[in-house]
């Protein structure tokens, strides 16, 4: 119950925290950053606009002031990338289109695990369709219950007694 | 010396060629000295490799430019601590590492199994022997490592200043172990298929070695998301970055075999499907070095870039294809009647952490992967970055915790539903309250708020898990609370290990949600005397300071952190410039608690006008990842440590095979 309170007191803190954060002056969610962070950076740190750790960097500089201007110009974040997907090509977009070929990155991992899913399920089925004699005879572990269950107790007392 | 290096590194090799035929031979025919010799081949080469390493040492010690490698990776400024690490900051400095790394644990194997396992043992040591030689082969022929310049420069190079690091002095080695370690499990793996011994003994002999790889790739993702942390300076720890990835893959896959030979160990279940993994988990390690060296997928982590390339996709290739081949040679022997009676049992949240575990890492093969095939079908080079990840494997990672939380609740076998209710309640109880206290708190994005309550609901099973066992443990024995905890866990290590190495994982959990969706960033120039706020602090800049040694010039700033009015600390950020590297680097400040990380990192300065800027980060929850990182280890030692009835298992297992080994005789006498 120690670590509870202690976990309950820290979320408590760690919120009351963001929310003065988000009080202040700072640097919101705002399109520029959308934007910021839908960019790779060009000059080989591999991180996007948003995030390049060369603060001269000749590359994420003047593309976070450009992405400034075009925004007070009334473009959108869609626009913007647009305009420098097709300034420097689709490598400078930190994540694959939805769209052609590229929509392959986007489908194969969900669909490899719902296969993946597919496949647990009926080899499951048929180990489930061929059960033991051990497991026929409906022979089966106590399952986990609350300290009152007697079984439980029984159980955890066997277990403790060979570990002793 | 270098030549004395070169000709110890040319020994290895033969010593490892000779000791495939000699223990293959030596097993086949049941010639014990034979295989003694082969065992002692791999002695020597152990001692040859850890020669070669100790000559490359000295040259950079003694900063010995007439070796190119030291002239490439270090200066004679270079401060001898990383003169030491520059050993593994070059090509072919790592891949010796890598290999005395293998050489040593070949070497261990060969002795912990002189009188045991005689005849798996050799094969196993023969795989391994057949992958040193590989390594060799590239140190001997390929990049080597003693190479002799004619015209020796005054000066190194020096080493990569982001190398020159603390956290870099144990990312690497720990990375490095976890990987090589991991070919001990595969080679018995690989044995067992070979000899047709395919119980669960070569699972149980390594069971400890992959335990040891798992612990050392958890270390080595950790220091190296430390080293990312500490040293790139943007305030975050991991970018997906394709040699990232390719440290993760492996971990992901290492997990979900020790999870999934619970299985094997206690049902006598997925045999295949158990080799399968630990050769996956093996082929990623050689991937990760596929792609850290070859240069095909442009990452920020390739120091070390070569041709080494192809040599190591023709060797992933080929382990593949062989083992592969093994895998559906044995196939039909591997299968077992399979026991398994309902979707609410352990069996079954076992089969679907492997599920997921096997997803992510795939979804993060297929990410990092992706670019190589979009160049090859259709010309254009394309980034799948930080957007792609998050967005693919955050839903997958909230299964996993779930999983890892339910698990425990479930028995073995089946659970009737009103079993499942009454050991649910608790800890679902538990979670809501967490995620209702989040929401009270001002947490309204929903993956935050569903991560939270999570996380809390498998903090709660592992609670209550420990609470029944002490209870159980105080009825039966009559023990006080704390002596009854103490020796639960002292008697039954490998499970409450893994309960307290889940604890870890669920604190660095609780640390990404928070530090990956909470980020505040505050960008200021300031003048000497000025204040800005972040959150909570304001930040009084006071000044910089410079400072010169023959190595590097510091030009550090000065800021007085206040709260409430009250000074909570000093921070003191600065901007570095290794004279020999020619290179600035930076070095940031960090206030760390358990509710948030203010880092500053002195982005640049005007002396002149006394003005500096900083770029600040206020990050909630980081402290939880390094936190959980160490509970994680600690768990894991915990899981390791030997206990009494292992020890009684494997000294029966041992007398027990002793009558049916070739080298009975041998056995018997010595057998332990």
């Amino acid at each position: 119950m120690r670590l509870a309170s202690i976990i309950a007191i820290i979320a408590l803190v760690a919120g009351a925290e963001i929310n003065a954060a988000a009080a202040t002056q700072r640097f919101a969610k705002t399109t520029r950053d959308a934007v910021a962070e839908g960019l790779t950076c060009q000059c080989g740190c591999g991180l996007t606009v948003a995030n390049c750790n060369h603060p001269n960097c000749e590359f994420a500089v003047p593309v976070r002031e450009k992405i400034d201007k075009l925004i007070a110009q009334g473009m959108d974040g869609a626009q913007i990338i647009g305009l420098f997907r097709a300034q420097y090509g689709e490598k400078v977009l930190s994540a694959p289109t939805m769209q052609g070929f590229n929509l392959l990155a986007w489908v194969i991992p969900p669909i490899a695990i719902v296969l993946g899913a597919m496949l647990v399920i009926f080899t499951v089925s048929r180990w489930r369709a061929t059960p033991s004699v051990d497991s026929a005879r409906g022979a089966s572990e106590p399952p986990p219950a609350d300290d009152a269950n007697p079984a439980l107790r029984r159980e955890l007392e066997r277990r403790l007694r060979e570990g002793m | 010396m270098p030549l004395l290096g070169q000709l110890a590194l040319a020994l290895a090799l033969i010593l490892a060629i000779y000791s495939i035929p000699a223990n293959l031979y030596g097993v086949d025919r049941g010639l014990p000295d034979l295989v003694a010799s082969a065992r002692h081949a791999i002695w020597a080469m152990c001692a040859m490799v850890t020669i070669a390493m100790l000559v490359l040492w000295t040259g950079l010690l003694r900063s010995d430019f007439s070796l190119e490698y030291v002239a490439s990776y270090s200066s004679t400024t270079l401060p001898t601590i990383y003169k030491i690490t520059a050993l593994w900051g070059g090509q072919q400095g790592s891949l010796l590492f890598w290999t005395w790394l293998l050489s040593i644990f070949s070497a261990i194997v060969a002795w912990q199994n002189r009188r045991r396992n005689l005849e798996i043992a050799p094969w196993a040591l023969a795989v391994m022997a057949g992958v040193a030689i590989f390594f060799l082969a590239m140190l001997n022929f390929v990049t080597r490592p003693f190479a002799l310049l004619t015209n020796i420069p005054a000066q190194g190079t020096d080493l990569n200043p982001l190398l020159q690091n603390y956290w870099m002095a144990i990312h690497p080695p720990s990375l490095y172990t976890g990987y090589v370690s991991a070919t001990v499990p595969f080679a018995f793996g690989a044995a067992a298929l070979i000899t047709r011994r395919l119980d669960d003994s070569w699972i149980r002999t390594t069971r400890r070695w992959a335990i040891f790889s798992w612990f050392f790739l958890t270390l080595g993702n950790l220091f190296g998301a430390r080293w990312a942390y500490e040293v790139l300076g943007w305030g975050g720890y991991w970018a997906w970055d394709p040699v990232e990835n390719a440290a993760f893959m492996p971990w992901l896959v290492m997990t979900a075999y020790l999870h999934s030979v619970m299985i094997q160990e206690r049902k006598d279940m997925l045999k295949v499907w158990n080799l399968a993994l630990i050769g996956m988990a093996f082929g990623l390690t050689l991937f990760g070095t596929f792609i850290t060296r070859s240069g095909v997928i442009s990452s920020v982590h390739s120091f070390t870039q070569s041709g080494l390339g192809p040599y190591f996709l023709g060797f992933l290739i080929g382990i593949a294809i062989l083992y592969t081949a093994l895998l559906l040679w044995r196939v039909n022997d591997l299968r077992t009647p399979a026991e398994f009676e309902s979707y609410l049992s352990r069996e079954a949240a076992f089969l679907f952490n492997n599920l997921v575990l096997i997803g992510i890492a795939f979804a993060v093969f297929w990410g990092t992967l992706f670019p190589v095939l979009s160049e090859a079908v259709r010309g254009v080079k394309i980034t799948v970055g930080p957007p792609f990840f998050n967005r693919v494997v955050a839903p997958l990672a909230l299964g996993l915790i779930f999983l890892m939380g339910a698990g425990p609740l479930i028995a073995w076998r089946r659970t009737t539903p009103r079993n499942l209710i009454q050991s649910f309640a608790a800890p679902v109880i538990f979670g809501v309250a967490a995620g209702l206290c989040a929401f009270a708190a001002g947490l309204h994005r929903w993956y935050a708020l569903t991560a939270f309550s999570l996380a809390a609901f498998v903090l709660g099973t592992i609670l209550v898990e420990f609470r029944r066992g002490v209870s159980a443990r105080g009825h039966l024995v009559a023990e006080p609370p704390a002596r009854a905890l103490v020796n639960l866990v002292a008697k039954n290590n490998r499970r409450y290990g893994g309960y307290i190495i889940h604890i870890g994982v669920v604190f660095a959990f609780i640390g990404i949600v928070g530090s990956s969706f909470f980020k505040t960033e505050v960008k200021r120039s300031v003048k000497s005397g000025e204040s800005f706020s972040v959150g909570p602090y304001d930040l009084r800049y006071t000044g910089l300071a410079s400072r010169e040694t023959p190595h590097v010039e510091i030009v550090r700033a000065k800021l007085i952190v206040t709260r409430d009015g009250r000074e909570v600390a000093t921070m003191s950020p600065a901007k570095l410039f290794y004279k020999a590297a020619q290179q600035p680097a930076t070095d940031v400040a960090i206030r760390s608690t358990p509710v948030s990380d203010l880092y500053v990192v002195l982005a640049g300065f005007d002396e002149a006008s006394a003005t500096a800027t900083f770029q600040v980060f206020l990050t909630p929850l980081v402290f939880w990842i390094w936190l959980g990182g160490f509970v994680m280890a600690l768990g894991t030692v915990v899981a390791m440590w030997p206990n009494v009835r292992e020890r009684a298992a494997i000294a029966a297992t041992v007398r027990g095979r002793a009558s049916d080994d070739r080298f009975a005789p041998e056995a018997a006498s010595g057998g332990r």
